[in-house]
């Protein structure tokens, strides 16, 4: 099968990054836009342009409907869901196949199975993959055998709770006996249960992941992404490979991810997320996203294949093109996702309209963007702007490739993290590289004390 | 009515017949390589070796890093290599295990497609180079049938032919070659009839060149007769190339046969060529007018193309038809070689050397020496006494008479060192070092190709390379644009 008209289910710089790679392939294209978006760069580059609802997300690009109908009035072949929204949405993918449109994405199984948390961390658990070590406790006796085999630090959290509510972090075991009575009395009071859950505490932990393909029978890697600068779980700063990671944890890390997709016998693009603790040199696995990642031009950079033809290869019914020895790492690739966000007040959004906008072009950079002079920011959606890529012979040389480009950077009229990326890699630690997800936190502290002190002076 | 497949050769032969196979460099045919691969040509036409020493030769790119490119580029559509079995871009007679190196290292490459060509319509030979390609893991081996006028060559030689072919093996699939478009659609009801029934169940392609405008009707009557027709596309149809795909889909289609083709991308390729064309000031082929004159001299579009290009380098390019009179005479002297390569280019250098010199014969080339000589094997007629005499007698004749053989890849090892790949020993093996120390220096090839920004980048380069301008400043009302030369570290700041 071959396709011959795609719609695009999403907006912004992935909706113009998958239509770029359907050009190039000589699909034709059929861009699916709110009422807000009907402007936009990926309206204005596609071939064919459906209006699917009200600008709100929910009446548009997360309306399930409004989607699939848009493909079938539009005569679309398949449909490219991109990242966020219902890009990993079982009942799109179940619609799609109902009306004989194919779902660029995994499985309806595969789906189901990586989308729930508990159920994709059963399916590690079968593949093999290490989970962070944990356990129920209904008894302090229980909690106490759990403990000895979880370790410190450790973290009790009610069974019944949610959401960081009625957490305690234990750092040695003569502190469990009391935070447990505590826990469970808490636990019982606010919940009607006063059971527990035990399970270890990371104190750094690192962002770990990796890129797999899937054919629905053979599963490769394409390496590993750190993407451990992040704020409140969003990713700012990505890069490919993961930095200062000795060779035995890297190779099991790809085997681990590809040990998980190989038991989903998963087919297309997914990402095997997981955190690593710096101080006991272990990995555990997080979660699988069965769709392109935003960061997914580090892995392309560095390998040099466009992950959205592969994508669409296997979605056509391919069996790969490549094996693993097909696949080499070549430089290190760095991405910073500049937002519409003013970071210096709790980066709080910035709607609005660009008034000007330049992007470096170069061998080295590549951004990807839905950005230009006079384009629309709307409310109702994420603030991404661009992504500024890099790719250097090495880390060092990225990190100043980076800088260069960033400099390079103009967008006005709303306000912008760029100059908090300029700051960024021109960090210390930054530089040295492998920082920990509590990293961001103490560099904005670093720069807001910064800032106070340039005002005292 | 028939379901037919379409094999594309404006890569290869469209580019050879219109632009001298120097038109396009890798960027231009990776642009396309994606879109190329998903139109459903059944293969592409995509190299030879003379492409692969143009690449190295004009544009300093290396031919291997072109083919591993495109195939990655393109994993669906079959790509073809065209080639006689015993040379390899030089045009000296190469070792039969240096042929099967060079084979063993395109397949890794990415062809996967080989035609199997003898152009003394040795059929032994055709064998044996069809048995090395197989060894080399070749997927698909297509034979030649090359057509031509002559008392010889009727509908029973080239049925003979077939069935030889249709009992080898190693080779799937015939088709018959028609380079310089002779195929008229009378004899193409007889030839292919004859052709195919011979075939025993394997399939049949036809590729007519279109040099003096029969072939578009040729491939009407052909339809019924196999199972793919050649075609290419845009700017690298028609003129002295092969038939445009989107009218033989229409004609076809018209005539009640399928054909499977995604059509907006057919249109999209074709129109990248045609403002790659327009952007590099080539020329686009045109539907031909007949010639009956063409019947005489018989000489393929490439080579007409690459003699006009060599004569316009002399200066001389007024001089074309008097070298086109030249050739008809050559070629009956030489005993009516068929005019594929490397005989036309052959009878062409010849027939040019006998133009500009100030003697006929005072200048022969080597491989008309070597011909003569019978290195090539028998000529298909005598050859005129008086001329092999003159050739036979230069001093030139007695050192290739005397020359060594061929040297076996092994041999090459020792004089080029053990250091370097295999891909690279074939072309310092077959080219002059200069030329190969040129492409590994200008490292890899370019990726992307935008036709329209090509008179941009030119007047940017032109510009950059001046060392008297300081600031340059564009101004229309409304508009200004100004660039002033820095260095780059100051542009930073």
């Amino acid at each position: 099968m071959s396709f011959r008209r795609m719609l695009v289910a999403n907006r912004g710089e992935i909706a113009a990054r998958v239509l770029r790679t359907c050009r190039a392939l000589g699909i034709e294209t059929v861009q699916a836009v709110s009422e807000a978006d009907v402007l936009s760069v990926p309206a204005r580059l596609a071939d064919h342009v459906v209006v699917i609802g009200p600008g709100p997300s929910g009446a548009s690009y997360l309306d399930v409907d409004a989607v699939v109908n848009a493909a079938v009035a539009s005569g679309a072949d398949a449909l490219h869901p991109g990242y966020g929204f219902l890009s990993e949405n079982a009942d799109l993918a179940r619609a799609c196949g109902r009306h004989g449109v194919t779902f660029v994405g995994p499985s309806v199984a595969v789906l189901e199975a990586v989308g729930d948390k508990l159920s994709a961390r059963d399916h590690a658990v079968a593949a093999g993959l290490p989970v962070v070590p944990g356990g129920q406790a209904g008894t302090p006796a229980d909690a106490f055998e759990v403990a000895e085999r979880v370790g410190y630090p450790l973290l009790v959290k009610a069974v019944g709770g949610g959401g960081g509510r009625g957490m305690k972090r234990v750092d040695a075991q003569e502190d469990l006996q009391r935070n447990l009575e505590l826990a469970m009395a808490e636990a019982d009071a606010a919940f009607g249960d006063p059971r527990v859950y035990i399970e270890r505490y990371v104190v750094s932990g690192r962002h770990i992941e990796v890129q797999v393909l899937g054919d629905g029978d053979q599963v490769i890697h394409l390496g590993d992404r750190d993407c451990s600068v992040q704020r409140r779980y969003q990713k700012l700063f990505e890069e490919a490979p993961a930095p200062h990671l000795d060779d035995d944890i890297r190779s099991s890390l790809r085997a681990a991810a590809t040990a998980l997709a190989g038991q989903l016998r998963y087919r297309g693009l997914g990402t095997v997320e997981f955190l690593f603790d710096r101080a006991r040199r272990e990995f555990y696995f997080l979660e699988m996203n069965a769709r392109i990642q935003v960061e997914h031009p580090v892995t392309e950079m560095v390998t040099g294949l466009d992950l959205v033809a592969e994508q669409i290869r296997v979605a056509e019914g391919h069996p790969l093109r490549l094996t693993q020895d097909d696949i080499s790492v070549t430089g290190h690739a760095l991405e910073c996702r500049v937002n519409a966000e003013d970071w210096q007040a709790d980066f709080r959004p910035s709607p609005g309209t660009v008034t000007a906008a330049a992007f470096p072009v170069g061998d080295h950079v590549r951004v990807d963007t839905h950005i230009q002079s006079d384009a629309a920011v709307p409310p109702y959606y994420d603030s991404l702007l661009a992504k500024v890529i890099v790719h250097g012979s090495n880390r060092d040389e990225a990190m100043a490739q980076m800088a260069h480009a960033l400099r390079r950077c103009r967008i006005e009229g709303v306000a912008t993290t760029l100059d908090l990326h300029r700051r960024l890699v021109e960090d210390d630690e930054m530089c040295l590289g492998g920082v920990d997800t509590m990293f961001f936190t103490r560099f904005l502290t670093r720069q807001e004390s910064l800032s106070d002190a340039t005002v005292g002076a | 009515m028939a379901n037919i497949e379409l094999v594309d050769v404006s890569l290869r032969d469209g580019n050879q017949s219109l632009w001298g196979a120097t038109g396009l460099r890798t960027a231009q045919i990776l642009q396309i390589a994606p879109a190329m691969d998903r139109v459903g040509f059944r293969a592409l036409d995509y190299t030879s070796s003379t492409h692969m020493g143009v690449a190295v030769r004009n544009f300093r790119e290396d031919p291997w890093e072109r083919i591993r490119l495109t195939r990655q580029a393109m994993p669906n559509t079959a790509l073809q290599f065209i080639g006689t079995g015993f040379r390899f871009i030089s045009w000296e007679t190469a070792h039969p295990d240096f042929m099967q190196l060079v084979y063993d290292r395109l397949v890794v490459n990415g062809i996967d497609r080989v035609v199997v060509l003898d152009p003394m319509h040795d059929i032994d030979a055709a064998v044996e180079s069809a048995r090395m390609l197989r060894r080399a893991g070749v997927r698909e081996i297509i034979g030649a049938l090359v057509y031509t006028i002559s008392e010889v060559h009727d509908d029973a030689f080239y049925a003979r032919l077939a069935q030889q072919m249709a009992a080898c093996p190693d080779i799937d699939r015939v088709y018959v070659k028609d380079p310089a478009g002779l195929l008229t659609p009378e004899r193409a009801r007889s030839l292919l009839r004859a052709v195919r029934a011979a075939l025993a169940g394997k399939p049949l392609e036809l590729h007519s060149h279109c040099t003096i405008g029969l072939s578009p009707i040729t491939y009407t009557v052909a339809a019924d007769l196999v199972d793919v027709l050649q075609v290419a596309c845009g700017s690298l149809s028609n003129g002295s190339s092969l038939p445009d795909a989107q009218r033989v889909v229409a004609n076809l289609r018209e005539l009640g046969h399928t054909v499977d083709v995604d059509d907006r991308l057919l249109g999209k390729v074709a129109d990248y060529f045609n403002r790659l064309a327009e952007a590099e000031s080539l020329p686009s082929g045109t539907p031909q007018e007949y010639d009956t004159s063409f019947l005489r001299h018989q000489v393929a579009g490439g080579v007409l193309s690459t003699t006009r290009r060599q004569l316009r380098e002399l200066d001389m390019e007024p001089r074309f038809d008097a070298v086109m009179e030249e050739v008809g005479q050559v070629r009956a002297e030489l005993g009516y070689p068929i005019m594929v390569t490397p005989f036309p280019q052959m009878v062409c250098s010849q027939a040019l050397f006998n133009v500009i010199g100030t003697e006929r014969y005072a200048n022969v080339p080597d491989q008309v020496i070597r011909y003569v000589l019978g290195n090539f094997g028998r000529p298909a007629g005598p050859i005129d006494p008086d001329v092999r005499d003159r050739i036979l007698g230069l001093p030139r004749a007695r050192e290739l008479a005397g020359e060594p053989p061929a040297p076996t890849p092994a041999e090459l090892r020792k004089q080029f060192g053990s250091l370097i790949s295999d891909e690279e020993l074939l072309l310092r093996a077959t080219m002059p070092a200069d030329q190969v120390d040129a492409m590994i220096a200008s490292g890899p090839a370019q990726r992307h190709y935008t036709p329209e920004a090509q008179q941009v980048l030119r007047l940017v380069d032109h510009l950059a390379a001046r060392q008297d301008l300081a600031e340059l400043t564009v101004e229309k009302p409304g508009l200004s644009i100004t660039a002033r030369y820095r260095k780059e570290s100051v542009v930073d700041a």
